[in-house]
Order: structure tokens, then sequence, then C-alpha cells
């Protein structure tokens, strides 16, 4: 009876087992979705979204529509594809207007069937208890209770103050007394308080350091401006583009890897999408039509930098460009020089770690101080990324057998010093 | 509370206004104080000594002043309302300006912003020509870098270095004008055309473009060229000679001795720019080149030369003949009659002959003077000596300017037979008087780049572009043909001058379509983008004929017997083409060192018998007696006089380019018309002196002239060199000590910086092969947006320029003369600050030298000046406070303080280039504009070292040597100043370090300085 139950369990396991792994053996390719992503990120997210029509279509279920071969030849040049008279390759030609997809000769097959792979499994999303809750997703929200805690302990004291005065009087009354007003009583205390000498000495040193420790804070605080969030001629929003649909910030910034500026995109970087996305697919919160099938006025804006016709879907001709006239939200002052290429290239920093969780910011703001002591604590901590560049060869060396092993940084390789940013 | 404050301002402005008053008056007194005035005027010496401020202010004058009296505000009212204001003002300061950021509608493809482009072109401004690369910033020109890869002067000097700032000059031609009003260029062109007729005449200065003289061609008018600085009389002996207007080259590499008369061909002599070659063959060696040096005023060539020989201008000619009949009677040809030469000039000129015999082949004659006979003289005495470096089928065509068909024209003017004059680029109403008193004969065309003298009194004046606007090409010699490409769009209405001259010949093409033509017409083996991107391509030469030397007609002028006047060429101003450029007046001239200023230059002994006396004041700066002067009935007043050692006796100079009136707020006004005296064709003339009233205030940048037998610049001669005993003539100063004697690197207090990880900066300064151009000290203002500051600042001493070229001269009394004649200390030092009359003259460029124990680092209260372990001193101007502390105990003097707010104080609008939005677009934007109040100098070019090591970073390679140099070395077309990292050994800077010749200055005090310096190496007895 024993060994029958205990093999029954074994294998209703088993056969979870089996399910379980032999799911993915299921599938026509042999791609791994991992690599799949980060190509279909740097390659694909400009216009195809998984689950959602972008300037291309939706690609989940895509290797259900279209065999793997036809795919690969599509990707890899469509143009051509199209050429040789395929009927599909046409067919999804007119269906978006004519709009040309860009060919990729470069990706290898495994490239291609990577990305389809990631077409497949989609994003897996990371384990948690939402996913355990059948789909739905509990969002534990973790609340600040600290003020009305404040307040209760506040009414408390005050009841308890009450209290004991009604009971003090109680007591003189018992003993044949006048009752003292709760206001007399306070009077004699602070009388008592003011005439003593000490408690005025310290009284006047504590205020006084309080004082001057706020000035002093404050004071510190000019020009630090943390936060700063000022409005934009477009309400642009970092996190649509750069959080949902996960566009590289070098595809827009794209200076900030060779120059000392990072770049404010041009407007004829935006109409890389925009030609195509107008806004007029934007839904609100109940699922209708934000501008009524209209273009998104924020976006009409680009147009009218640029001398975009929408109806007509063309460039006018000799259109007055209106420049946009972003207002700049990370000062720093003239006198030091600060180069991106340097952290985002040579540094190989990502820009989150000085401009914060970007993509979740639906209005840009300045998320670090950008004081000289934010700059300096960073060189101090941040290693030097010796191993992946060949301009440290030599130095690596002598630096290793100088500093005994220790963690290389920047300020051991002079990043403090004055002129490497003042000059 | 509002109107009260008002008031109060009122009277605080009144305070300061006296108080100016008051220092003015001060620096008028003639006070002197240094040298042997001091002896003369001890009293003051002593009130020196003891005040630090030469005269006290008068406390009754100062509270004497009425409106003081009258104002109702006390001390305590004033008080509380600065306090007031000031904190108002603080925190109105807190609130964050809003910043706008503007990027392009449509970027164009080539351009990232904070990356610079370069782009190849071509500068010819009828003076000088370079092939140079163009540094541009979103769009900007903002360096003119040499263009070393080029067929043709691959170099930049001064002129061409400070070029770009003209560029952004305001007072530029913003339209066509017509009858001195704004018009179209439809109209103008109308109004052009209709004032031209077949008997009109296009007057240009030397014109080397083929599309230009297409265009010219094309007009089919009379075409006269003639040049400010003119080299005429040169040209027509090779027109002759080889069948084409142009002068013979000039290969030093092969040539061992240099004999130049009266040609300054490492300053100013011809487009040819020799200071590259001159440098390579006077490497000190066994080879090394001689140069003898025959001139009137102390040139640049004068200067550098081994041997130099005081001739009147008028003796060039009987100079070069006595050569020559030396030599040809050597080689058994006719000699020429010639004037006996002076007594004390004789026997040199003799010796010069011996060795140029001795040296034959490798021997060569330079002619400066604008003469056929001296110039036939000096060709063939080449020819007779088979002189290899004088290259006459390879010709150079930057001046052909023609002076006899210009006298030929002003005939004609004078008899109305020529009744309307195009000029193109030429000013020639300021150089040409007789021109300018025949200008209301004719109606003037004029196409320049501004209403100059000439333009403004054009009937129609057609704005030129500048040459970073437009297209142009040229054949600046034999078989080079190089083209210019526009780098800006035009800041103003202007045309590039093809384009002009085509569009008035009734063409319609483009300037680029123009060019493009010219250039396929050359038939060179590159495409046209391979043209753009290398800016040259060579071509077929000009076919030349070849032949002798024909001596009829020549004939040596006697040597005036009075005092003779002739014209120079200043580093600078040049021909004067940057007359509103304010580097080129900032910019000291090399052996005077004096700017913002022309001036005769006069031999001591004449400035004694004229009565001239040039005198140091209590400020510190010199004012000297002017003159009147008259040459053939015109007389200039007022004119200045410096007392230059080396001057000739009885000869005065002055340079051309100055008295500018329609040039622009900076350079109208600003000395005196040298050409009013004397055309550019004439070479000398009598001049009749008589003594003025008025002062003369110099903005003189170095008051000692002589090293007081200090070895700030070593010196040696060739011989010395030879014997190879480095430690006795570059010896080491040592300290004894317990150890023994050590060298100042090795005895030392302090704890070292590591220096051997990673790289550390050095720099070599060959004083040998540094000719003083001060191409360097334009390209370091460029790179660091050095201030300029004007003369009145200058004169007090407060000059920003981060490099500076000290030029000493050398002295009759040294201390081996003192032991022998038994002179006393006193007098052996008062003697030795004294030049010599015939000085022999070093350069020696000094900027910040990086100490690696630096004495300006300890005494920063604010460690505003720190090292860095790549042995740089750097500079924080954010952290510095204004002690001047470091100023003080600097041993080079090389920190500059920063006196005011240069871009906006009123005192600078005329001056300063960034106080006008024009001016402002030249700017690094790399750099700090620094603020007033702190302290700046010599980084060593930090954002160049930071931005090659971020390139070498971002390929993830290692550096290479001379991937990235610093402004000065990159500017220096004699290889003078090499940079690099000593760390690596590979690199040029790192052997330098080990030569024999290579030595710090000031070593002795223990700086341990990054910068090092190389002997310099005579070659000479």
């Amino acid at each position: 009876m024993y060994t029958t139950s205990k093999f029954r369990k074994l294998s209703a396991l088993l056969a979870v087992f089996v399910f379980l792994f032999s799911a993915p053996t299921l599938q026509a390719f042999e791609g791994d979705a991992k690599n799949g992503k980060k190509l279909f990120k740097s390659n694909c997210a400009s216009c195809h979204k998984l689950d959602k029509k972008l300037v291309g279509p939706a690609l989940t279920g895509v290797t259900d529509k279209y065999s793997e071969e036809w795919l690969t030849k599509w990707i890899r040049n469509n143009a051509e594809l199209r050429a040789s008279g395929d009927e599909d390759a046409i067919a999804i030609f007119e269906e978006y207007n004519g709009s040309v997809m860009s060919s990729f000769p470069t990706l290898s097959d495994q490239d291609i069937f990577d990305i389809l792979q990631y077409t497949i499994e989609g994003d897996v999303k990371p384990a948690g208890t939402g996913d355990l809750a059948g789909g739905t997703t509990v969002v534990v929200e973790s609340k600040d209770y600290s003020k009305q805690i404040t307040l209760g302990l506040g009414l408390l004291l005050f009841v308890m103050v009450m209290l004991l005065t009604r009971m003090k009087n109680t007591l003189r009354l018992v003993q044949g007394e006048d009752p003292v007003s709760i206001l007399d009583e306070a009077g004699w205390f602070w009388g008592r308080l003011i005439n003593n000498k000490g408690f005025v000495t310290v009284a006047t040193i504590v205020v006084t350091v309080l004082f001057l420790n706020q000035a002093y804070w404050w004071m510190s605080g000019i020009g630090v401006e943390q936060n700063y969030q000022p409005e934009q001629p477009i309400a642009f929003s970092h996190a649509l583009h750069a959080g949902e649909n996960e566009i590289d910030c070098n595809y827009c910034h794209s200076s900030a890897r060779h120059s000392k500026h990072s770049g404010i995109p041009s407007a004829n970087v935006c109409m890389n999408c925009h030609m195509y996305v107008d806004g007029s697919e934007i839904t609100d919160v109940s699922g209708n039509l934000k501008y009524d099938g209209e273009g998104s006025p924020e976006i009409a804006k680009i147009y009218a930098a640029i001398g975009w016709d929408s109806e007509n879907r063309e460039y006018l001709e000799n259109y007055e460009e209106q420049p946009i006239k972003w207002v700049r939200i990370h000062n720093l002052p003239d006198l030091v020089y600060f180069n991106h290429s340097q952290h985002v290239n040579a540094g190989q920093l990502e820009c989150q770690e000085c401009h914060g969780p970007v993509e979740t910011m639906e209005e840009m703001y300045q998320y670090s101080e950008l004081t000289m002591g934010w700059c300096i604590n960073c060189h101090r901590e941040t290693e030097v990324q010796f191993e992946k560049n060949g301009y440290y060869q030599d130095f690596h060396e002598e630096l290793t057998e100088k500093y005994h092993g220790e963690k290389i940084t920047a300020a051991k390789i002079g990043g403090l010093e004055c002129g490497k940013c003042h000059y | 509370m509002a109107k009260k404050s008002l008031q109060q301002k009122s009277v605080v402005w009144s305070v300061v206004s006296v108080t100016t008053n008051r220092s003015t008056a001060m620096t008028e007194n003639n006070k002197y104080w240094r040298g042997i005035e001091d002896q003369s005027n001890p009293e003051l010496s002593e009130k020196l000594a003891q005040n630090e401020f030469s005269n006290e202010i008068s406390q009754a004058d100062f509270l004497g002043n009425d409106e003081l009296a009258e104002s109702s505000t006390s001390r305590r009212d004033f008080l509380k309302f600065m306090g007031f204001s000031t904190a108002a003002a603080t925190l109105a300061a807190c609130e964050a300006p809003i910043v706008e950021s503007i990027p392009y509608v449509v970027k164009p493809d080539s351009l990232t912003p904070g990356i610079a482009n370069y782009y190849a072109s071509s500068f010819y401004d009828g003076y000088d020509f370079a092939s140079v690369l163009v540094k541009t910033r979103e769009g900007r020109p903002i360096k003119i870098e040499p263009n070393k890869d080029a067929g043709y002067n691959g170099a930049t000097n001064a002129r061409v270095q400070a070029s770009v700032l003209s560029l952004y000059d305001g007072a530029r031609m913003h339209h066509p004008m017509v009858d001195g009003a704004a018009t179209s260029w439809g109209e103008a062109v109308a109004k052009a055309q209709s004032l031209l007729t077949a008997n009109s005449v296009v007057l240009t200065r030397t014109v080397i473009s083929p599309a230009l003289k297409t265009a010219i061609a094309k007009l089919g008018l009379r075409h006269v060229s003639v040049d400010a600085v003119s080299q005429s009389n040169r040209a027509d002996v090779y027109e002759v000679l080889t069948g084409v207007r142009a002068l013979p080259t000039i290969e030093l590499a092969k040539a061992r001795l240099v004999f130049a008369v009266g040609a300054d061909f490492l300053g100013d002599w011809g487009g040819e720019n020799l200071n590259g070659a001159y440098a390579a063959a006077r490497k000190p060696g066994s080879d090394m080149l001689r140069h003898i040096q025959a001139e009137s005023g102390l040139s640049l060539s004068g200067a550098n030369a081994d041997v130099r020989i005081k001739a009147k201008v008028s003796e060039y000619e009987s100079v070069l003949a006595h050569v020559y009949n030396k030599v040809a009677s050597a080689a058994g040809v006719a000699t020429v009659s010639a004037p006996a030469l002076r007594e004390d000039i004789k026997l040199s000129v003799e010796n010069v002959a011996n060795e140029l015999i001795a040296a034959g082949s490798g021997a060569l004659v330079m002619n400066g003077l604008n003469s056929a006979s001296a110039e036939k003289l000096a060709a063939k005495t080449n020819e007779l000596l088979a002189s290899a470096a004088l290259n006459t089928s390879k010709l150079d065509f930057t001046a052909t300017g023609s002076d006899s068909d210009f006298a030929a024209l002003l005939e004609d003017i004078k008899s109305g037979a020529v009744t309307s004059v195009m000029t193109f680029d030429t000013n020639v109403l300021h150089f040409s008087t007789a021109m300018a008193s025949l200008a209301d004969k004719v109606s003037l065309i004029s196409i320049a780049d501004r209403l100059d003298e000439t333009a403004s009194k054009a009937v129609v004046a057609l704005p030129m572009s500048h040459y970073l606007e437009a297209w142009s090409d040229a054949i600046p010699v034999s078989g080079v043909y190089t083209v210019g490409q526009p780098t800006i769009s035009p800041l103003f209405d202007s045309k590039s001058a093809v384009e002009i001259l085509n569009t008035l010949a009734g063409g319609s093409e483009s300037a680029i379509d123009l060019i493009k033509a010219s250039a396929s017409a050359q038939q060179s083996s590159k495409g046209w983008n391979a043209l753009l991107h290398d800016g040259f391509a060579e071509v077929s030469a000009e076919a030349v004929s070849s032949g002798m030397i024909d001596m009829t007609g020549v004939a040596v002028s006697a040597p005036l017997k009075g005092l003779e006047f002739y014209t120079y060429t200043k580093a600078g101003m040049g021909a004067g083409n940057n007359a509103n450029n304010p580097w080129t007046y900032e910019l000291p001239d090399p052996v005077t060192r004096l700017s913002w200023d022309n001036y005769i230059v006069m031999s001591a002994a004449d400035a004694v018998a004229f009565g001239v006396e040039v005198k140091a004041q209590s400020n510190g700066s010199m004012n000297g007696t002017t003159i009147n002067i008259t040459v053939d009935g015109t007389t200039l007043e007022n004119v200045p006089v410096w007392i230059q050692p080396g001057q000739t006796q009885g000869s005065i100079g002055l340079a051309v380019g100055y008295g500018r009136t329609e040039a622009g707020k900076v350079g109208n006004n600003v000395g005196v018309n040298a050409n009013a005296l004397l055309a550019p064709a004439v070479n000398y003339a009598e001049a009749a002196v008589a003594a003025s009233e008025v002062e003369h205030g110099f903005a003189s940048v170095q008051l000692a002239h002589t090293m007081m037998g200090r070895k700030i610049v070593n010196e040696i001669n060739l011989p010395t060199f030879l014997s190879g005993n480095a430690k006795e003539w570059n010896e080491k100063p040592t300290f004894e000590s317990y150890k023994g004697p050590l060298t100042s690197f090795e005895a030392n207090l302090w704890d070292d910086q590591d220096h051997e990880t990673s790289h550390m900066w050095n720099m070599s300064i060959d004083l040998n092969s540094c000719t003083g151009c001060g191409a360097c000290v334009v390209a370091c203002s460029l790179e660091n947006n050095v201030p300029v500051v004007g003369k009145d600042e200058v004169r007090r001493h407060r000059d920003m320029h981060w490099l500076r070229i000290d030029r000493y001269y050398s002295s009759d009394m040294t201390k081996e003369v003192a032991e022998e004649e038994g002179v006393g200390a006193i007098e052996k030092y008062a003697k030795m600050e004294v030049p010599s009359e015939s000085p022999s003259v070093v350069f020696q460029p000094v900027m910040c030298q990086h100490c690696n124990h630096a004495p300006c680092e300890t005494v920063c209260p604010v460690g505003a000046t720190v090292h860095s372990r790549e042995g740089l001193n750097h500079m924080a101007y954010n952290r510095c406070i204004g002690t001047r502390y470091c100023a003080n105990n600097c041993p080079y003097k090389v920190r500059r303080f920063n006196w005011f707010n240069y871009q906006v104080n009123d005192k600078f609008t005329d001056v300063n280039p960034s106080q006008d939005d024009y001016g402002r677009m030249v700017l690094n934007p790399d750099v700090t504009v620094r603020a007033r109040g702190v302290i700046e100098k010599c980084s060593l070019c930090i954002q160049r070292i930071q931005m090659g090591k971020l390139e070498a970073k971002k390929d993830g390679r290692q550096l290479t040597d001379g991937e990235f140099t610093t402004a000065c070395a990159q500017a220096c077309g004699s290889g003078a100043i090499v940079f690099g990292d000593v760390n690596n050994p590979k690199s040029e800077v790192s052997h330098l370090k080990q030569e024999d010749r290579a030595y710090h200055l000031l070593e002795e005090v223990g700086t341990q300085p990054s910068i090092f310096y190389q002997t310099k190496v005579r070659n000479r007895a």
C-alpha cells in the first residue's frame, strides 16, 4: 500500500516534470529568447512591439502566420522579397501604407531565430506573488503612517494633561483650595523658566545653533537644483519612450557616446518614428480614443517645427523651421567641464546612474544634486574599467602593483585633481 | 526709500570719479625709477621704496569735494543701504535662471555638438600665404591650424593665426553700398557696371588665383596689380630671366652659408615661410647653416643671425656690389663700379665675400631691397657661386605686383585717360598718397571687406567675404594648386571675391561652380572631393626659361649722407591687412617688445644727437620723446621714437600698416601711416627731423633688456658645442650636502608626486630653433580665450598673455670684461643693464614651467593651484580668491591676474573681441572665460590633453606620441616647441630630455619644471 502511494506520487511528479521540460521542445525554433530580446530592443523596438501595433505590426504570434524561412528572408531584406513578387510581402507593405522596413543584412540566421523565439516567449515576468495568485498582480503599497501616529500621540498627551489638571483641581477642591486654571498654571511655570538664567542660556545656545545649522544647509543648497522640473514646450514623456517603448537612450541622445554633450535630439530624429506615429491611437483610461482619432497636439508641435504635412504625409517645401525651445534641466556652471562620452563610453556608466529612473519619468526632472561633492563621491567609489580598455594596457599593472591590489577608483588615477574638470 | 537709494547711488559714483581723476593726474608726472635713472633721482627711489603709492592723495582734495559735503547721507546710512542691497542681490541670485536649450531642427550629418570639425583651406591676403586647417565648433571657425601635409607653406605665422578673428569683425561691410548708402546686390552691381567703361582699370593686389584671373580677364579691362609691401623690382629681374613674373624659391637645406642683405626672410619676406627650413638647417652640428645678415634695423632675421653687419638701407646696394666684385674677380668676370664702403663695415663685408667664395655652391646671397640692381647683384653672385639653394625654376607667385604699371596708371589718371578704377582687395588710398590725391579724378568701385580708406571713397563698395566664408583657389608656387573652402555661411551680405568679379563681368555662376571649373582646368590627378579634403593638389608647373642674369643697367647708388628714412613690416601687423584685429596689436613686437604702436626706431647715438629720450615712469610704463619728421615735403607730426639697440646710425625706420582711420574701432588712430612719407615702391629717402613737445606713452612689456650675466638663455658658439664637453657649457647647478654635491632634482625637501605611473607631460623648447616670430603667442590667445587688454593696461604691465617671448640683448659689459678691466661691482651691474650698440639677440618663450616643486602651490591659502600626477600645475579659477601670493612667489613671472571683467567692462569695449556678439563667437567653448579677480596661466593646453586621452579611451587604444600637442607647439613653424609624455620612452620629448643641450630655466631654484630648454648655439667662433 505504502509503495503504491509513493509510486503514484512519484509518477505524478514525473508527469509534471515531463510537461514542464517538454514544453520548449515543442517550439519550431532553436532560439535563445534572452539574446533575442536584446537584439529586438536594439533593432526592432523603434517600430515594433510584441503586443501592440506601432509603426509596424505587433509581433506576438508572427511565427504562426508565416514560415520561418519566409520571415528570415523578410527580415534580412524585405525589399528584395517584395521585388521577387512575393504576395504576402507585398500585402504587408500595402497594409502599412508603403512604409519601408529597414533591411538587416548583418543579422545571422541564429540572430533571427533568437528574435523570433523572443516573439514567442515574450517578456518572462519575474517570479513573484503576482504570478502565483492566478495572474492578478497584487501591489503592496507601503504607506507612511508617521503623521497619523504623531497626531494620535499628541492627542493622547493633550487628553492626559487635561485629565491630570482636572485631577489636581479635584484634589485642591477636596483640600478646600481654589482650583487653578490651566493657563495660570502654565504662566507660573513659564515665569520660573524665563527667570532661570541657566535655562535661558542653554535655550539661546540651542536655538542659535539650530538656526545656524539650518542657515548653513539652506545656503549650501543655493544653486542646487535637485528635483528641478521645468515645464517643457512639448509634453514629452520619457516614461512612454524609454520606459514603455524601451527605446535606447542613445537612440535619441546619440552624441552622449561621442561628445561632451548628450545632445537633445533634433526634430528629424523624432520624425524617424513620428512620421508614422501621430498619436491618434492613444487611448484614455477608459479605453476611448483620446483625440477622437486625430493626431496628438503634442506630436503636432514636432510637425510644426519641421514642417511636416501630416495630411499629405510629406515635408512642406521652403518651410521656415521653428526650433523647439526646450528648457534645460541639468545646468552645470561654466567653470566646470563635463564630458558625457568620458562617462558613458570610457567609464561605461548607465545613464540612470546620474539621471535616475528616467524610464519612469512622465516629466523629466533633475534627479541628482549635481554638486561637486556628489561628483567627488562617485569618483571615489567608482572603479576604473581597466580590463575592457586598451588605453590602460600599460598602466593597469603599474597601478595594481602600486595599490597592492586594492580597488582602483577614478580618484586613484587622478579623478580628484582640480584640473581634470576645471580649465 | 527707493528715491533715497537712487540719490545714494549718484553720490557713490561721484566719489569714484574723483579718485579716477586723481590717478590719471598721477601718471602724467615724469618720474623715473629704474636703472640709471634711479641714480639720477635718488629721492624718488627712496620714496618709492618707502611707499606703496608714488603720490599720496591729498585728504583736503578728497574731502573738499562739494558734492560730498552737500550729501545728506551719513556713513551709517550708506552701510545700511549697502547691506540691504547685498542681501537683496544675494536673495535674487538664489533663483536659478531659465536656460533654454535649442537643438537643430534638422541636424547636419557631419556635425556632432561638442566635437570639432576640421576643414582644409588656404589663406592668401596679398601678403601672406598659408595652407591651413580650420577648426570649427558647431559651425563656427574658432582656430586656424597649420596644414602640415600641404604642398606649400603648411605653417602659420602670427598674422595667419590671428586671421580667424577678422572674420568676426563687426566693422566689416554688412551690405553692398552705393554712394554711401546700403543697397541690394542687384542695384550695386548694375551701378558698378554702368561705371565700368572700356578705359576702366582693375587695380588689385597680387592675384594668384586662377579663378580670379579668369574672372578679371572676362571683364576685358586693363589689370594693374600693386602690393602694399612691394617686391616689384625684384620680380622684374626674374620676369626677364624666366619669362614668368615671380620670385625664386629658396631651399635652405642645400645651403651652408646665407648672407642676407636687408632680407627679413624669417619675418616678412615674400610669401615663402622659411622658418621651418631655417630651423632644420641650423640644427647644431658640423654642417650647421651659418647666417650673416647685413641690415639697417634689427629684424627677426638679423636677431637670429650669427653675424650681423649694420648697414644703412642706402648702403645695401654697395654692400652687395662689393661682395659681387670680390666673387666676380675670383671667377674672372667683369666687376661693377661701386662707391666705397664705410670704414667700419668694410672689413666685415670683405670677410663675408671670402666666406661665400669658400662655401661655393653652399653659399646663398639674399637681397631684400626692392631694387633691380641689388637683386641682379645678389642673383649674379649666386650664379657665379653656383648656389644650390636658389631655385629659379620653382617660382613663388605671391608678390608680383608691378610698381611701374601702377606709376603708369597714376599718370593716366592724371591725364584723364582713365576715369574709373575698380579696386579689388587693396587699400590703395591708404598706402599710396599719390593715388589718394588723385582719388577725386576717378569714380571708384571698390571690392573690399570693409569701408576702409579706399572703399569709403568709392561710389560703389562691394563687400567681399572673409576667406573663411568664401570659395577661393590659388597657385602660390610652381606646381602647387590650392583651394579654400567656406567653413561658415557669410555673416553679412557678402560674396566670394571670385563670384563678385564674375558677376560684374556678366557671369551668373556661383562661387563654387567657378572654383570647380577652375580646379578641373588644372588637371590634377585628385578629384574634387580629394582636393577639398587635402586643400591642395600637385599640378604641372608653368614652363620657365632659364638663362644668365644680364648685368647691363646695374647702377649702384651712392649711400645717403644725411639721415635716411625707410619703412619696414612688423611681425604682428605685416602689410596691415589685419588692421582691426586686436590680437595683432596686442602681440608685442618680438624685437622692441612694444605693443599697440608703431614708432621710429633710432640708434642710441642718433637719439643723443636729436635729444630723444625714452624713460621709465613711476608706474613702470615707458614714455618717450616724439619728433616731427619731414620727407620730401611731407611732415608727420609727433611720431614717437624708440631707441633701438642694433639700429644703424643715420638710419631711422617706421613700420607700415598703422595710422588707419577707417579700419574699425580697434585699429583707428593707432600709430601713424608710414606710407604717407614713403611710397611702397621707394626703399628709402632723406629725412629731416625736428623735436616735438609732445610726450608719448609706450606699451612695453619688458623693461629688463639684458640677462645680467645669468644663465637664463644658455648660449654657446658652435666650436664649444662640437667640443662635446656638455658638463662645462651646460653646467648643472649643484648643492653641497652630506651626501656630496647634489643636483636640484636630487636635493629635495618635499614629498614627490608619483610621476612614474601613467603620463608625465613635458615640453622641450629649442632656443636654437625659436626665431621669435610670435605665432605661438597668438595661437595661445586663440586656444585659451586669453583676453585682450588694450594699450593702457599693457602700459601697467597687466598684459594677459599666458606665453611671452622674452628677448635679451647682449651687453658690452660682462663679468669677464669687468674682471679684466677691474670694474667695481656697482658700476659693473649698472653697465650690464645697458644693451650693446650691436647686440646679439636671443629669444626665449616663457610660459608656466609646470614646476613639480611649485613655489606657487605652497603659498596659495585656498589650494586653488595644485599639482597633478601628470606633471601639470593646475589652476582652479573658481577656487581662486585673488590674493596673488602665487604670482608673487613665481620665479618665472608667468601668472596673470584678471584685474577686470574684460568681457563686460566698458574700458575694453574697443579692444576686447568678446565684448560684441560677433567677436564672442571666436571663443573656445572648451576653455573657461575667466572672471575678474582670479589668477590665470598656461595650463599646457589641458583641454587638449584631456581630449586626446579621452579619444584614446573611447577607441580603447594606447596613446601615440604626437597624437595631440599644445597650441603653441602646433603653431610653431620652426618646430622649436615639442610636447609629449616623458614616461613614454618612444616619445620625441623623452629623447630631447636626454640631450646635452637640455637645461631647466633657473634650475638652481629647485623648482623642477616640466618645461625644459635646449641651449642656443651660434655658428661663429
